[in-house]
């Protein structure tokens, strides 16, 4: 459903990304591990149209190159960034629905969105009129996954979601993930890790990041670590 | 200085800051969006008098009613904004975005002497004065002062609608909320669907009214001249500084400050009264270099 073709992107006259092909299929769960400044956040950035980049990304067998940054969303692709940027003007709720009334849902709709993300984020509904500047950084990542869950039907993507949050909140919102792919099993996600133990559980696939090129890596318990492959120094 | 000098003092003040208001909350709305230090706002503020001054003189000399002056203060002022401010955004501005700070201010300097010699071509050298408004609401007598209803109670009245209606616009309709989104981050707005460019677009225009209609209603008090647009966006660029960029409530009360400093200069110390507003700026950005309402940590762009 996703596909890069030889997408290369340069930030600051370096080649961040280096030629990355890859295709991700309908309601895979795949993981983009990589070392922090190795390219994850450019990959989500460049499907969101934030980057100049060469090449192509194909979503649902469209050439979406070219299309403007901000039609992106209504195809239904659902983004929660590496900070949780939300609105801090609007409450919670507000900041959950803003993505519905932009894309001019209908009532019925908005309700039927709104209650899937209560649905497999129950604690939102309960800080919904707390205004969004308020909230802690873990809630507010977990408003930020509700954010993009509105919109995000078909494809779900979080950047670095664990990082910085504490242990039970983390495992809250491996849960609440956990939810998601039962309550919606067709829905593609991405979520990027520097960590790959961390999605070890839930992650079917892993894409490999570093010095700008993706490979295909694996996240099976006895497979090497990916970023730190054991060191020869323990040999004889 | 007595009690009367003072209350005049004061008059004189809160209707003066009335206006700049007007004029400064345009601009840190635009700023707050566009990241562009606007030069040619003040430019709407001049054409807005012009417009507002050249067409009621002409319903008057004509001999309708000069109540009509008030609803024509409107029409000019989004006349102004939409048919003048539009094309300048989609058409000048949109292109300097990216352009590093001191180009996008050059940009919009040049902007800004392109629309006045609009000015003089559309309405030449002469001063226009038309101050039918002010007169058909007649005078107020307070602490024995007779006062015009206009500037002590139209003008503030006005300015406090404004604020009031801005905040309600921005925070309960649509177009209002994706401003207030695109203002603290354009990106995650953009990754929620709004279409930046649409909201730029409306910002600029609701800015451009927002100086047009303080022009047009400053043009019932005072003579309409040329290089009356710089003189303002001086002033507005001070309150704005003061404030503290894209604060809303900040300039209402910012200009109250810098227009009541202002005026007891005209009585007290008249040598100083040009400067009292810079020598505010001075003093709030010494001790608080990021305005009075403003945020210590910058935001993101
Ligand atoms: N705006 C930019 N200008 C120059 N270099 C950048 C910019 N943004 C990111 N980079 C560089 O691109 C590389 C990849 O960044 P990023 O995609 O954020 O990595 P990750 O998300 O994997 O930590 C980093 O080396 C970073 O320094
Ligand atoms: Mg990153």
């Amino acid at each position: 459903m996703l596909e890069f073709r030889d997408v290369t992107v340069t930030l600051g006259g370096v080649r961040v990304l280096r030629d990355v092909s890859f295709l991700i299929n309908t309601s895979d769960t795949v993981a983009l591990i990589g070392a922090n400044g190795a390219g994850k956040t450019t990959t989500l950035r460049s499907i969101m149209g934030f980057t100049h980049m060469t090449g192509e990304i194909r979503f649902l067998r469209e050439d979406i190159t070219k299309l403007p940054p901000a039609k992106r969303p209504g195809l239904g692709i659902g983004y929660a960034a590496e900070d949780r940027r939300l609105f801090s003007a609007f409450t919670v709720e507000e900041n959950i629905l803003m993505p519905a009334q932009v894309a001019r849902l209908t009532a019925q709709e908005t309700t039927r969105r709104l209650g899937r993300v209560y649905t497999i984020l129950p604690e939102l509904k309960e800080m919904a009129g707390r205004p969004a500047g308020s909230v802690s950084g873990g809630q507010g990542k977990m408003v930020a996954l509700g954010r993009a869950l509105m919109i995000g039907t078909r494809l779900i993507m979080l950047d670095e979601p664990f990082q910085g949050l504490a242990p039970a909140l983390a495992r809250r919102y491996a849960e609440a993930l956990r939810t998601l792919r039962d309550h919606d099993p067709d829905v593609t996600l991405i979520i990027t890790e520097s960590n790959p133990g961390l999605l070890r559980r839930f992650a079917d696939r892993a894409l490999v990041v570093e010095r700008g090129e993706m490979r295909e890596g694996s996240l099976a318990e006895d497979a090497p670590d990916p970023l730190h492959p054991a060191s020869p120094a323990t040999t004889p | 200085m007595n009690l009367q000098l003072f209350a005049l003092a004061f008059f004189d003040g809160i209707a003066y800051a009335a206006l700049v208001f007007l004029v400064a909350v345009g601009l840190t709305l635009i700023f707050g969006v566009l990241r562009v230090l606007n030069v040619a706002h003040g430019s709407f503020y001049a054409m807005g008098a012009y417009a507002t001054a050249s067409t009621v003189g002409a319903i008057v000399a004509a001999g309708y009613s000069p109540w009509l002056a008030f609803p024509m203060m409107i029409i000019a002022s989004a006349l102004i904004g939409g048919l003048i401010g539009g094309p300048v955004e989609k058409l000048l501005l949109r292109r300097i975005y990216d352009m590093e700070e001191v180009l996008q201010i050059l940009v919009t300097f040049a902007v800004f002497m392109i629309l006045e010699d609009v000015q003089r071509l559309v309405w030449g050298v002469q001063p226009y004065f038309e101050s039918s408004a002010l007169m058909v609401l007649g005078t107020v007598d307070v602490l024995g002062i007779t006062y015009t209803a206009y500037q002590l109670i139209l003008l503030p009245v006005v300015a406090i609608l404004v604020l009031v209606g801005l905040r309600i616009f921005l925070r309960h309709t649509l177009s209002g909320k994706l401003i207030l989104a695109v203002t603290e981050d354009r990106e995650a707005a953009t990754a929620i669907g709004v279409n930046v460019d649409r909201v730029y677009l409306v910002t600029f225009v609701v800015g451009a009214s927002l100086a047009a209609f303080g022009g047009a209603l400053a043009s019932a008090t005072t003579s309409v001249i040329p290089g009356m647009g710089a003189d303002m966006i001086v002033l507005s660029f001070a309150v704005v500084a003061t404030a503290g960029l894209g604060r809303i409530e900040g300039a209402a009360i910012t200009a109250l400050l810098i227009g009541l400093g202002r005026s007891f200069a005209v009585y007290l110390a008249p040598e100083l009264d040009v400067l009292v507003p810079y020598l505010i700026m001075l003093a709030v950005l010494l001790v608080r270099p990021e305005g009075l309402f403003g945020m210590a940590h910058t935001r993101k762009i």
